[in-house]
């Protein structure tokens, strides 16, 4: 089975404090710690699983500048047999159906029989990139998989909905399906794979090898634009405790009691 | 002059932290520190990823990394993890004798079971009458050839996993009437269990995860086959040896004095006091500055002696600097960690005050900070008489 | 031609809240802008829910057929398909939840219409279209606008809107009767309802629910004992079912169960959407560290503190109350 992965770098934002830039665009980077998004982590686990059991290939895509090859690097030496990065100028800025016009080329002439990305990316939290490139592409997708299994030239899955709830599926190979966070337990980066990695050469491909004119990708062709990035203000009349830790815990227990918590 | 970690050395330590991140959890080591107990389960892991041989040679099972690498893993683990990490990445203390100077056979024999994790081993040096001058007077440990084998009699103390390891390397005197001593030092590999050889662990301030031993030797009974390098060559081996661990147990020093900073660091950013968060006053402020400025500088000057070794430009003098300074310098760091953290710095499950225990063995171990000293006086003096 | 669409989420015969939060919204907007509502309702045998959509719209379109009973991209996007090109709308409003997420972006790509996701609020003003959308967690707002076109299309996340309804439009209900073709590659095989484990946290009257902040399986002890102390029901957030510290029963969120207790300890818990979906009512308290977390924009009460050195003293004050 030849596998494609579409993986994406993004920064740790849950426990970080963040900064707007003073043009209210983009975030501040600078103090943030990036790594490869959570859900694409269980993608290419998902991926090189299935290709241990079945033989075959698996390849990471990313779109990104070269800090991105971390990202890539970390796939190579967590089994993942190629990797390519994808970086234009002219990428620069798109929305999600530029960035999947730019994966849909990227992917054109290779030989695969599934692509898997994960749910979203939690920067944006679009969630829109996988099935627009099936989209793209002509091929059918199933998002939000927590279960997979391949059976020749089905795949098998579960679609998490909400509740606990599964719907079953099959879905005719090749197709793109988006993978949930828990589908399994992604493996540690050993020294021995980082050996690996290291000796594998990751190719690099702009707009030109791709045969993308910049009218279709980037800033230009961005149907969905940031006006204006803030902090969201609450509406809620939230009492934050204040005083001494005993001050406080004392209050909210009487919170507690006062409004029924204690049975 | 490049100061940033290459992009292998950053995968590696990004490796690493994800891992200590996810293994070595408080409750984890809370729960090894009061049971007195080797981290088995996750030094099995560790080596199992590569991280614990990283820096010996590929053919046997290690990563082929160098001491640089190694120093990398050493400091996220310590940082998250104190004594354990130590214990953890220093679990194959003496093995890198065999791997610098031993046979082939030797080495296809010994190192893969150090590198996959089925072998804990250690390297006896110090003795109890003799710690620091290993040179002015014959060893204590003698080992006497009879035919096949070496007889080895007498006692080691403070050795480091001796009472757990599978084997371990120990300098012995094989020539009892060498002038100076040190010309009469050998190497031999012994085996566990071995009849005659005997390890108690000491109890001791800190370091909990990582016995120490009193170790004898009773007739001993070791192959000549076990002879490391050249018989009466032991002494060099040594010291060509000591000038890694150096390193290696500078960057325990650095990695622990890192996460006192984190910890230290974290407290200050939340406690309350006087309205304020206490990271607001000078007074704990500025004690932050000069942690900083301390791991800092350490971890500058233990990058330093491992570029050295790792480009055959292996400096004694900048080891002993790397050692004694990184070990000072945590020293004092944890003290303050303490301080910041006030009667929770003292208190067993807030991490503190481990890290203040298990960091002071730092200066003890590899040559006391006096020993260091002499050596880069020596380096810069010369012989003055 | 012009008008909003608003497709309809339902499920097992129910529509979703969802599907009334826009239809709200929509009633808003249509007020101000003029354009008036359609609700589509795709699926089998959906007429009594047509009729309660007739409320609330100005007008329902249905398609009911055997082929619509289980949601399948590939057939939904045929259906949906020819209902758009038919009706031009101006705008489309589905909403967020995984079955809208999994038509939405392939169904805007296949018409090229411009999209915006996870959006809390939209507004049209000069005949202009922006959208607030979440980034980052949570922690982060977006503006966003939309280059010219015919159509655009929104995802609204649940709970953005009141659910509350009066509905008493009286719209006009057309049924369209399509050719429904068969699927060819995706097959819808069964539906896997929750596991019934042996809590029901929906039944808790008060719950103590704990986040990643716990750190470790070991850690849940703290929070177990405040749960007993307070008579509660011990709950959590995704990242601690995924760690498999505790079972899926126990999720509070989207993908997992939907409370509505008297008293809500968050503890640890960041607060993310998804999670916060799942929770409707009640007094929410958070502990967290991290003063930025989401969960204190809905919270009534909050400690900013670590939960390892709140918990066990609060837990002391509440023994002395008990």
């Amino acid at each position: 089975m030849d596998i494609i992965v579409f993986v994406k770098r993004v920064p740790d934002t849950s426990e970080a404090d963040i900064n707007i830039s003073p043009d209210g665009l983009h975030i501040i980077e600078k103090d943030l710690v990036f790594d490869i998004n959570e859900s694409d982590k269980y993608a290419v686990e998902e991926a090189v699983q299935i290709k241990e059991k079945l033989g075959g290939s698996v390849t990471a895509i990313t779109l990104g500048t070269d800090s991105s090859e971390d990202v890539l690097r970390r796939c190579l030496a967590t089994g993942v047999d190629q990797a390519i990065r994808l970086t234009d100028e002219a990428f620069r800025d798109s929305d999600a159906c530029g960035t999947a016009r730019v994966l849909a080329a990227a992917v054109k002439d290779l030989k695969y029989d599934l692509i898997l990305t994960g749910v979203q990316a939690n920067d944006d939290l679009q969630s829109q990139v996988g099935p627009v490139l099936a989209e793209y592409l002509g091929l059918l997708h199933v998002t939000v998989v927590n279960k997979l299994e391949i059976d020749g030239k089905i795949a098998r899955v579960h679609r998490e909905l909400e509740g606990g709830v599964e719907d079953v599926l099959e879905v005719r190979l090749p197709a793109v399906l988006t993978i949930q966070t828990g589908i399994n337990e992604p493996r540690y980066v050993s020294i021995m794979g980082i050996r690996k990695a290291s000796r594998l050469e990751i190719k690099v491909r702009n707009a030109a090898d791709l045969s993308l004119s910049p009218d279709g990708v980037g800033q230009k062709a961005s149907q969905v634009k940031i006006e204006k990035l803030f902090i969201p203000v609450s509406n809620k009349a939230t009492e934050i405790l204040t005083g001494s830790l005993d001050e406080m815990t004392q209050k909210l227990a009487g919170i507690i009691k006062e409004k029924g918590g204690i049975s | 002059m490049d100061f940033e970690l290459s992009k292998e050395q950053m995968d590696i330590q990004q490796a690493v932290r994800e891992f200590v991140r996810t293994e070595l959890t408080r409750d984890y080591l809370l729960d090894l520190e009061r049971k007195h107990e080797f981290p088995w389960k996750a030094w099995q892991k560790a080596c199992e990823l590569g991280f614990v041989a990283i820096n010996f040679p590929e053919e046997y099972g290690g990563g082929g990394y160098g001491s640089m690498e190694k120093v990398i893993v050493i400091e996220e683990f310590c940082r998250q993890a104190a004594g354990v990490g130590t214990a953890i990445t220093t679990g194959n203390f003496g093995s890198k004798i065999i791997a610098n100077r031993g046979t082939k056979e030797q080495k296809e024999k010994y190192l893969p079971l150090m590198c996959q994790g089925e072998a804990v081993t250690f390297g006896a040096f110090t003795e109890p009458d003799r710690g620091s001058d290993l040179v002015s007077s014959p060893l204590g440990t003698s080992a006497v050839k009879e035919g096949d084998y070496y007889i080895i009699n007498g006692a080691k103390t403070f050795i480091s996993g001796a009472n757990i390891a599978k084997f371990g390397v120990v300098l012995c005197q094989t020539d009892l009437n060498a002038s100076p001593p040190y010309k009469g030092h050998s190497i031999l590999i012994v085996d566990c269990p071995s009849p005659g050889f005997e390890a108690t662990e000491w109890e001791k301030m800190g370091m909990n995860s990582f016995p120490s031993c009193q170790v004898s030797f009773n007739n001993v009974k070791v192959s000549k086959d076990n002879l490391v390098g050249k018989e009466n060559e032991g002494f060099y081996y040594a010291v060509e040896f000591l000038n890694e661990v150096r390193v290696e147990t500078a960057a325990t020093a650095v990695g622990m004095g890192q996460g006192v900073l984190d910890r230290a660091v974290e407290y200050a950013r939340n406690r309350m006091a006087f309205g304020r968060k206490i990271g607001e006053f000078q007074a704990i402020s500025h004690k932050i500055a000069e942690m900083a400025t301390k791991v800092e500088t350490a971890r500058l000057a233990v990058y330093k002696a491992a570029w050295g070794i790792d480009h055959k430009k292996a400096d004694p003098k900048m080891c002993s600097i790397a050692k004694w300074y990184a070990a000072r310098m945590a020293v004092e760091v944890a003290d303050e960690g303490i301080e910041i953290m006030g009667g929770h710095g003292y208190m067993l499950e807030n991490d503190m005050e481990r890290f203040y225990r298990d960091v002071r063995s730092t200066e003890l171990v590899e040559g006391t900070k006096e020993i260091h000293k002499n050596t880069i006086a020596r380096a810069l003096l010369g012989k003055l008489s | 031609m012009g008008g909003i669409l608003v497709i309809a989420e339902h499920r097992k015969g129910d529509l979703l809240d969802v599907t009334w939060e826009i239809l709200n919204k929509a009633a808003v907007v249509s007020e101000s802008t003029g354009q008036r509502v359609t609700a589509v309702l795709a699926g089998f045998n959906v007429r009594a829910m047509a009729e309660k959509l007739a409320g609330r719209a100005h007008k329902v379109v249905v398609v009911d057929n055997p082929e619509l009973a289980n949601y399948n991209y590939e057939v939904y996007r045929d259906v949906l398909t020819g209902i758009i090109k038919n009706l031009r709308p101006v705008l489309i409003l589905i909403g967020h939840t995984t079955t809208g997420m999994d038509l939405a972006p392939a169904l805007a790509a296949h018409l090229n219409i411009p999209l915006a996701t996870a959006c809390i609020d939209f507004s049209i003003e000069d005949g202009k279209l922006t959208a607030i959308r979440q980034m980052y967690n949570g922690k982060v707002n977006a503006r966003v606008c939309f280059s010219s076109s015919d159509c655009y299309m929104v995802t609204l996340r649940p709970g953005s809107f009141s659910v509350e309804t009066e509905n008493a439009w009286g719209g006009e209900i057309q049924s369209i009767s399509l050719e429904v073709e068969k699927p060819s590659g995706i097959k819808f095989i069964r539906s896997v309802e929750a596991a019934l484990g042996e809590v029901d946290i929906t039944q808790a009257d008060i719950l103590v629910s704990v986040g990643q902040g716990i750190g470790d399986k070991k850690n849940l002890q703290l929070v177990e004992e405040l749960a007993a102390l307070l008579g509660g029901t011990l709950s959590c957030s995704r990242p601690v079912v995924d760690k498999k510290w505790l079972p899926k029963e126990r999720q509070v969120g989207s993908s997992g169960k939907t409370v509505k207790p008297k008293v809500y300890l968050a503890i640890g818990i960041s607060g993310s959407f998804q999670h916060l979906m799942g929770l409707k009512g009640g007094t929410i308290i958070a502990i967290n560290k991290d003063p930025r977390a989401p969960i204190f924009r809905v919270a009534d009460y909050g400690i900013v503190g670590d939960l390892f050195q709140v918990v066990p003293v609060l837990k002391e004050k509440i023994k002395s109350l008990k």
